[in-house]
């Protein structure tokens, strides 16, 4: 018994300094002012890696879902007759929740959870060690590029999966099932607010990438440096995060959308 | 010794996960010479160079190189510190998205502002020093561990440091790679006036190119000394590791239980 509660304890410890590490870990990689000359191609080459190569999931997924969306939204609103405000369903489904929320799941899948390993295994090969050695930083040169690509990458994708998904929703609600194209359009046009719906979006979406971003490249940095180390800390990136951005969107949601 | 100690332990004490690493090491290592730092797997040879790199701090002791003393650097002076050493890793540690070049050119671009005929005429210059300047297009996969080693001492000397810690050079290489390694590390040594700090278990290799060698057990330096006076040495912990002895003061056996009592005989085996 006693033994079950020192554990228990233990692990209430071990969390509370994860955290703590975590949090020194980022102060660590913003603290300080980079130097464009240098920060900004290495920016740049994240943002490659982080946003452009995550770009055909993003797309497939918003696709696919928008054109779900759009069936389902018609089975359900056809029954009341109104299969006309599929449009209005569609978008603000997709500009105030899946958007942020879906492709955060799939940002953490595909660029969190190669950032972990990627981070992982220069640890692993005292690639980040013989940096230090070197008098570089790789909190700044090697952590704080990827952080910042995250944060930047995270929202545009979001964006971009909601307009690839408003577009395959209108393939299947007005190409495919014949729903009235004005009335597709007109109807979103007047009932999303840009304010407090795609704004809204937007914050979550920030929100989202910044923890996305921050879980993986600190599971990367804090892994134990071996083949083990590397796959626990993937794998925790990918729960870690899927956990962290659903949990934080019933909070951002109750506070952006919950004053009845 | 040569009095003009470059790196000074003084009673250093570092633990590691509950496991008393050092426990009290005090050595000195004199300036412009090489030193090899001996001793069995697992003994914290390595974490001896992580100690004088900075990287892990003692938690009694000081650490004094070239008059610093390096635990109690703030990060900006540590990381400027370390621009005068070079370390090389065992694994090379090349960095795998750069060229053999670029890998050469690294601490040039992060810490000078050098034109890029002059970074080239100098990374050119290092890779020929190695014997590698024909390799400088390839990629880090593409090396045997022989050049990675070779590459990662070019780039550990782009700086011209004043100190170079080698960590295993020698470790699973071929006698060839092995050689030109030895013939490396003396040549450079002679004509750059490095201070070389070898972390090693490779005696023969060790003792042939060092000028003074020490050799760590258990938490503690158990013999120092020229290669000469080490080989003369009366510790016979010291005569089983420098003659590869497999039984001794170190023993064969793991401690167990009597032999007898685990095979389940009644008598006669001891």
């Amino acid at each position: 018994m006693i033994e079950r509660i020192a554990a228990f304890g233990r692990l209430g410890l071990d969390t509370v300094s994860s955290f703590g590490r975590s949090g020194r870990f980022l102060a660590g990689v913003l603290g300080g002012v980079p130097r464009p000359a240098t920060g900004f191609p290495l920016l740049m080459k994240q943002l490659y890696a982080v946003g452009v190569l995550s770009l055909p999931i993003i797309v497939v997924s918003g696709l696919f879902i928008g054109m779900v969306l759009a069936l389902q939204g018609y089975t359900i609103l056809s029954d009341y007759g109104s299969e006309a405000a599929i449009g209005q369903m569609i978008a603000l489904t997709l500009v105030r929740e899946l958007g942020p929320v879906v492709t955060a799941l799939l940002f953490a899948g595909r660029a969190g959870s190669a950032l972990t390993a990627e981070i992982g295994l220069m640890k692993a090969t005292e690639q980040l060690s013989s940096m230090e050695m070197m008098g570089v930083d790789p909190l700044r040169r090697v952590v704080a590029p990827r952080l910042w690509a995250g944060f930047i990458a995270m929202p545009v994708l979001a964006a971009i999966f909601s307009v690839i998904g408003i577009w395959g929703g209108m393939l299947v609600g007005v190409d495919w099932l014949g729903v009235f194209e004005g009335s597709f359009w007109g109807n979103m046009q007047s009932s999303v607010d840009f304010v407090d719906d795609v704004l809204n979006g937007m914050v979550k979406s920030v929100v989202f990438g910044f923890v996305c971003t921050w879980i993986a490249v600190y599971q990367g940095y804090d892994c134990v440096p071996t083949s083990a180390g590397i796959s626990s800390a993937t794998t925790k990136t990918v729960v870690y995060s899927s956990l962290a951005v659903l949990g934080l969107d019933f909070v951002l949601t109750a506070v952006m959308f919950g004053d009845f | 010794m040569d009095s003009s100690a470059y790196i000074s332990l003084e009673d250093v004490v570092f633990s590691r996960s509950g496991r008393r690493i050092f426990d009290g090491v005090s050595l000195e290592i004199p300036r412009g010479k090489i030193t090899a730092i001996m001793g069995p797997s697992g003994t914290g040879k390595t974490t001896l160079l992580r100690l004088i790199g900075g990287q892990l701090r003692p938690d009694s002791g000081r650490v004094v190189v070239d008059g610093h003393e390096v635990p109690k650097l703030r990060r900006k002076a540590l990381y400027a510190f370390r621009e005068k050493m070079g370390m090389l890793f065992q694994s090379g540690a090349l960095f795998t998205d750069l060229s053999v070049f670029e890998n050469v050119a690294f601490p040039l671009r992060v810490h000078t502002r050098l034109p890029e005929d002059m970074i080239r005429d100098i990374v050119l210059m290092k890779l020929e020093a190695v014997g590698l300047r024909g390799a400088r297009h390839l990629m880090p996969s593409e090396l045997s561990g022989g050049m990675t080693r070779r590459v990662a001492l070019a780039r550990s000397i782009a700086l011209d440091p004043e100190l170079i810690l080698y960590d295993e050079p020698f470790a699973g290489q071929d006698p060839i790679a092995m050689g030109v390694l030895v013939k490396l590390i003396r040549d450079l040594n002679s004509s750059m006036g490095l201070t070389s700090v070898l972390v090693s278990h490779d005696v023969p290799e060790s003792l042939s190119i060092c000028h003074y060698a020490c050799i760590i057990a258990d938490g503690r330096v158990i013999g120092e000394g020229s290669p000469e006076q080490l080989r003369e040495h009366p510790s016979g912990q010291v005569q089983q590791f420098l003659q590869g002895q497999p039984d001794g003061p170190v023993p064969f056996h793991y401690p167990a239980e009597g032999a007898a009592r685990d095979f389940g005989l009644s008598g006669g085996v001891s």
